[in-house]
């Protein structure tokens, strides 16, 4: 059953459940004051005709004529029946031979009622009973008169008290007619405007589930449903950025892994082509030393390119405990070996370096640097040279990397960290380059919780910042 | 006339192997390592046969397919992926064969046989000495007068021709002329061998290389 239904139907069956008890009591409770108006009216109106005929007893005693007797029972009756003057009042007196002395009644009486006769003296009893279609209440008393019994009835017709009764419900099942249906009509619209935002709730959900994910629930209200899709909105926007990420991760992987097997391969069809032609082929002196050139060139290539990956992965798996080391000493440790690289490239190394210490892991620190300045150093020609800063700014600890070097174009930027990236490939080529020395410096970076940034300027030189921020520990 | 063929790979050293490998099967080659250039050199020169890498710099192999392939030129693709996607493009964008790197370089030359045939851009006759051989006849004659081979001595001679200057494995000749079901005894070639050099008095062409097998020499 759906939500908008189960409050519909609820609410309806305690309205209507309600309503209909509520008229009910009142109904009944107006019925019973009438009726026992109307009682208590015939039963004073019996007292008083009791009391007329106590006041004449005297009198007729003094005449003892049963005729008389009965005449003047007779004229009291009419006195009053006359006096009350309504329609449906009657009256009937009987003696104690059962022989009526006045009965102005249009209708049979009631055998049944011959039980309330055995009223006694000075006792009224009343009763209901239906004859015919109407409904009529019978009042008796004893009234002794010179030893005989008279039997006063008064009588009165209370049909209209009924019909009064049954009108009631008729009215009322009118009113629950037009209540329930106008409260029916406001329930639909109240339940459907209520389950509206769970019913778009859900339809984002199912939206969201066929995969897009960049869809939002309206959180439009402030009520426990609006809360619902504001967290719900929460929980999609984590989602879609942990899927982002997946899906990023997952590009990232493939471009790695295709990149991967392009430089595996070139080199491999190298060396392989020409062991093979070396092999098989009716070769002259000249071509042999050209075969073994490649092949020795390539194999060196796909060594460098192992070592390299070797690194990227071990930087992967492995967690690296940091020390509190001095940035100058480690430095000071690899210059000698930085200083030998850039002589045979006849370029010269400038060195600016602030003691600080700085939380490091010493190996990573020294493969950063080498890379960089190995970088610099492909980059630069004959005669320039290269500058190391090392220098606090602020809260952070700054390493800068420059070079006088052709510079890197702009359209390369924002690649060049990318696995496998080259911006010159013939060039990485010649010099062994994987494409892996920058992304192995990225990672070793963030592991100090350091940022890198490229300033380039074409035919000027580039310059790798690399910005450690305090309380640098690995993310 | 030798065949001229285009080379566009953007690696130096694949391309010099690719060169050598042709080069001893007597092919011209032209080397070129982009695109751009690759284009420049299609509207220059004729070639007969294109080899060429997918992923070359400023205009890679699928856009340059596209545009020389009114020319009508045959092209065999060479691709570090294998990626089944390549495939189907490149063979949809008209290429006739394509070869995954790392190749090899026989595997190579029998795709370019097989493609230059299928464009009949073959040679009607091929001759080594007194020996001259009509591939679509299946005829061989010495000095003018017809030789009778065996089918598989014809077939054999055919291999040696296309694969001149390489030596092939005994291995490689029985895939390439009894075919990869056929279970015989290597020594099959050497017979086969045995018989080509005496009836077509091959003995100085058809060497015997040592721990690999025969090599035609021209």
């Amino acid at each position: 059953m759906k939500f908008w239904l189960k409050i519909f139907t609820f609410s309806i069956i305690i309205f209507i459940l309600v309503f209909n008890a509520t008229s009910f009591i009142v109904i009944q409770r107006n019925h019973g004051k009438l009726l026992n108006r109307e009682i208590d009216n015939a039963l004073s109106q019996n007292k008083n005709i009791h009391s007329s005929v106590d006041a004449i007893v005297p009198i007729v005693l003094i005449y003892d004529s049963d005729e008389y007797e009965e005449k003047v029972l007779a004229n009291i009756a009419k006195g009053f029946v006359g006096k009350v003057g309504d329609q449906g009042v009657y009256m009937t007196i009987t003696n104690d031979k059962g022989k009526a002395v006045y009965n102005n009644t249009d209708f049979e009486m009631p055998i049944d009622l011959n039980e309330s006769e055995q009223v006694k003296e000075d006792e009224i009893k009343y009763i209901l009973r239906d004859v015919d279609k109407r409904t009529i209440l019978f009042t008796s008393n004893l009234v002794k008169i010179n030893q005989k019994n008279y039997t006063f009835t008064y009588i009165k017709d209370i049909t209209s008290v009924y019909k009064e009764h049954a009108d009631q419900y008729m009215f009322y099942l009118k009113v629950n007619i037009i209540a329930c249906s106008t409260y029916m009509l406001l329930m639909f619209v109240v339940s459907k405007r209520l389950t509206i935002p769970i019913y778009r709730l859900n339809r984002t959900a199912k939206f969201i589930a066929a995969g897009a994910f960049a869809e939002r629930a309206e959180s439009g209200s402030k009520d426990e449903i609006g809360v619902l899709a504001s967290n719900f909105n929460v929980m999609a926007s984590v989602v879609e950025d942990k899927i982002k990420d997946l899906e990023r991760l997952n590009r990232e992987k493939q471009l790695f892994i295709d990149n991967f097997t392009h430089e595996l391969k070139t080199p491999l069809t190298s060396i392989i082509g020409y062991a093979n032609i070396l092999r098989t082929g009716k070769i002259n002196s000249s071509q042999l030393l050209e075969g073994l050139n490649v092949i020795l060139s390539e194999g060196k290539r796909l060594e460098s390119l192992s070592f390299k990956l070797m690194d990227l992965i071990q930087l992967e798996r492995s967690e690296f405990p940091l020390k509190e080391l001095d940035f100058c000493d480690i430095l000071a440790e690899i210059m000698p070996a930085l200083e030998m690289k850039a002589r045979e490239q006849q370029l010269t190394i400038n060195l600016h370096c602030e003691n600080a210490c700085l939380r490091l892991e010493k190996d990573l620190i020294k493969a950063l640097i080498f890379n960089f300045v190995d970088n610099s150093i492909k980059a630069s020609s004959k005669n320039q040279s290269i500058t190391i800063r090392a220098a606090r700014q602020g809260q952070n600890y700054v390493l800068e990397i420059e070079d006088e070097g052709g510079g890197i174009e702009s359209e390369h930027l924002d690649r060049i960290f990318e696995p496998f990236y080259m911006t010159d490939k013939a060039r990485s080529r010649r010099n062994n380059g994987a494409g892996l020395g920058l992304s192995i410096c990225q990672r070793i970076a963030s592991l100090h919780n350091a940022d890198i940034n490229v300033r380039s300027e074409l035919d000027r030189g580039t310059t790798f910042i690399v910005t450690f921020k305090p309380g640098g520990t690995s993310p | 006339m030798d065949k001229k063929i285009l080379i566009v790979e953007d690696d130096p050293n694949i391309s010099n192997i690719i060169k050598m490998n042709l080069t001893l099967v007597h092919y011209q080659t032209v080397q070129v390592y982009d695109g751009l250039a690759a284009l420049e050199g299609i509207e220059r020169e004729k070639f007969d046969l294109i080899i060429l890498d997918v992923m070359i710099p400023k205009l890679d192999g699928f856009s340059l397919m596209e545009q020389i392939r009114p020319k009508n030129i045959p092209v065999i693709f060479l691709t570090a992926k294998s990626a089944v996607f390549d495939k189907v493009n490149g063979l949809k964008l008209g290429a006739d064969d394509y070869m995954v790197k790392p190749f090899d370089g026989i595997e190579l030359l029998a795709r370019i046989e097989t493609v230059l045939r299928r464009y009949g851009k073959d040679e009607s006759e091929i001759s080594i000495d007194d020996v001259r051989v009509f591939p679509d006849k299946r005829l061989t004659t010495l000095k003018g007068e017809p030789v009778e081979l065996t089918p598989k001595e014809f077939d054999l001679l055919v291999v040696l021709i296309v694969n001149k200057n390489i030596a092939l494995s005994r291995e490689q000749f029985l895939d390439k002329v009894w075919g990869i079901d056929y279970y015989g005894d290597t020594r099959t070639v050497d017979v086969h061998i045995k018989s080509l050099r005496k009836k077509l008095r091959l003995q100085d062409r058809i060497k015997t290389i040592f721990k690999i097998g025969y090599r035609l020499e021209v």
